[in-house]
């Protein structure tokens, strides 16, 4: 034939390549191509179980975030309902230390007028005794009636106020 | 520092012993003359590099053209070192690869991402075609760069050549991959795919002759350089090594790219094989 071709040399060559094909094919590239499909699948399988995780993660994260939003409202309420009650128990307490507080002063103004009174009473009748004993001396030196007189209105006088205190008091 | 001096010396030994041997080649040549490539029938080389009608050699019983024989030894050397690959490397492949891992699988993407980019659909079955295609291409055209030497029937010495610089190899890599598309036409589309493929009735002798004349270009550019000895001094490793490789690389890519083209016409379904692409003739 022209060109030197020669038919059993061209289906040696193609029985040549069919096998250098099949066998390629088998032994190096199904292999590779195997190893390399596996990997991008668990890649794939890695980036869907990242993706789920992410969007599993936000919802969380909104879930969270609700929650804390209902709990910091929950807790302002609590604290604003504390800051009442707190408010309300100072003010109970004040009012109540107030009221105990005017009772104790009141006491205390009373009792304290009541010594006074018992200390005026007793220096009245310590004077009147000094002056019923000076009274007396001096009557017995120098006593005459209108002097007498005037001694007697006066111990009256001095008892009628005093008598008029007893009363005040009682 | 005391260490570095005798480095220095060895050097210099070499440069005076490997400049020695040029001027004395040189000076050889010029005393000898330099023959005007005379001495060999130029016609009758290129015929035997084109044709390979004259030097045959035996396989199997059978007197062929050494280009079948480096085909099968290249075959027998490429599925022993995928082999090795298989055994060894690939049960130590890793989630984050090697150099060796990534250079195999970058290999593979490649040229299922040729298939998948041509290929409407039934990918696998192409792009594992075009991987041992142009696996094939490569190294059966790097192939030649080897020298190997093989007896031929009249018991003379010849370096084998690329496989596909043989018309026979080309005219066959272009008729199966003809078949291999007819074929998946033919399943994939029924009769109208197959006929689809049918109306490009040149396109295997389109494929064999393309890929023939590519790599006997660099056969014959080759053999020219060498044929004349005042060109055998460093342009041969251009002409030798660079254009192989070149060419090694091209062709693979475009019988590659041009089998899933045709590939994907084929299988495409009715409508949408309108639009696609327009094969190159």
């Amino acid at each position: 034939m022209p060109l030197n071709i020669d038919i059993v040399q061209i289906l040696l060559h193609m029985l040549n390549f069919v096998l250098l094909a099949g066998g390629l094919t088998l032994i190096l590239f199904n292999p590779v191509r195997r190893f390399m499909d596996e990997r991008r699948r668990t890649f794939e399988e890695r980036e869907a179980e990242n993706r789920k995780n992410a969007q599993e993660n936000e919802r969380l994260k909104a879930e969270y975030e609700a929650k804390l939003l209902a709990l910091q409202e929950e807790t302002a309420a609590a604290r604003r309902q504390a800051e009442k009650d707190a408010a309300e128990t100072a003010k109970a307490y004040i009012d109540s230390s107030r009221a105990e507080a005017a009772a104790i002063l009141a006491k205390a103004e009373d009792d304290a007028e009541k010594r006074k009174e018992q200390i005026l009473d007793s220096a009245q009748t310590e004077i009147g005794e000094l002056v019923i004993g000076a009274t007396q001396k001096l009557l017995g030196e120098t006593a005459t009636p209108e002097r007498t007189q005037a001694l007697y209105d006066a111990f009256l006088d001095q008892a009628e106020k005093k008598a008029a205190r007893k009363e005040k008091h009682v | 520092m005391k260490t570095n001096k005798p480095r220095s010396k060895g050097r210099t030994v070499f440069l005076i012993v490997w400049l020695g041997v040029v001027v004395g080649l040189l000076a050889a040549i010029l005393l000898i003359g330099i023959p005007q490539g005379e001495s060999e029938d130029l016609r009758e080389l290129m015929q035997d590099a084109v044709l390979h009608e004259t030097n045959k050699v035996s396989l199997f019983g059978l007197a062929v053209s050494p280009a079948l024989l480096s085909a099968y030894i290249m075959t027998g050397a490429l599925l022993v070192a995928a082999l090795l690959i298989r055994l060894i490397a690939v049960p130590r492949f890793r989630t984050v690869p090697g150099r060796f891992q990534t250079l195999m699988e970058k290999a593979v993407d490649f040229f299922s991402d040729i298939a998948k980019g041509n290929s409407p659909r039934k990918t696998g079955f192409v792009a594992a075609y075009i991987f041992s295609a142009g696996v094939y291409v490569f190294f059966s055209t790097v192939f030649e760069m080897l020298g190997i030497q093989a007896v031929t029937t009249e018991g003379k010495s010849v370096a084998l050549p690329a496989p596909l610089a043989d018309i026979n190899g080309a005219l066959a890599m272009g008729f199966l991959s003809f078949f291999v598309i007819f074929g998946a036409g033919l399943v994939v589309n029924g009769p109208k795919g197959a006929l689809k493929v049918l109306k490009d009735f040149s396109l295997p002798v389109s494929m064999s002759f393309r890929l023939f004349g590519a790599l006997l270009s660099g056969l014959i550019v080759t053999e020219l350089v060498y044929h004349y000895t005042a060109l055998s001094f460093g342009l041969p490793v251009l002409v030798g090594v660079v254009f192989t490789l070149l060419h090694a690389v091209i062709q693979a890519y475009v019988l590659s790219m041009l089998v899933s083209i045709f590939y994907g016409e084929a299988v495409a379904p009715p409508k949408a094989g309108k639009q696609t692409q327009q094969a190159p003739q």
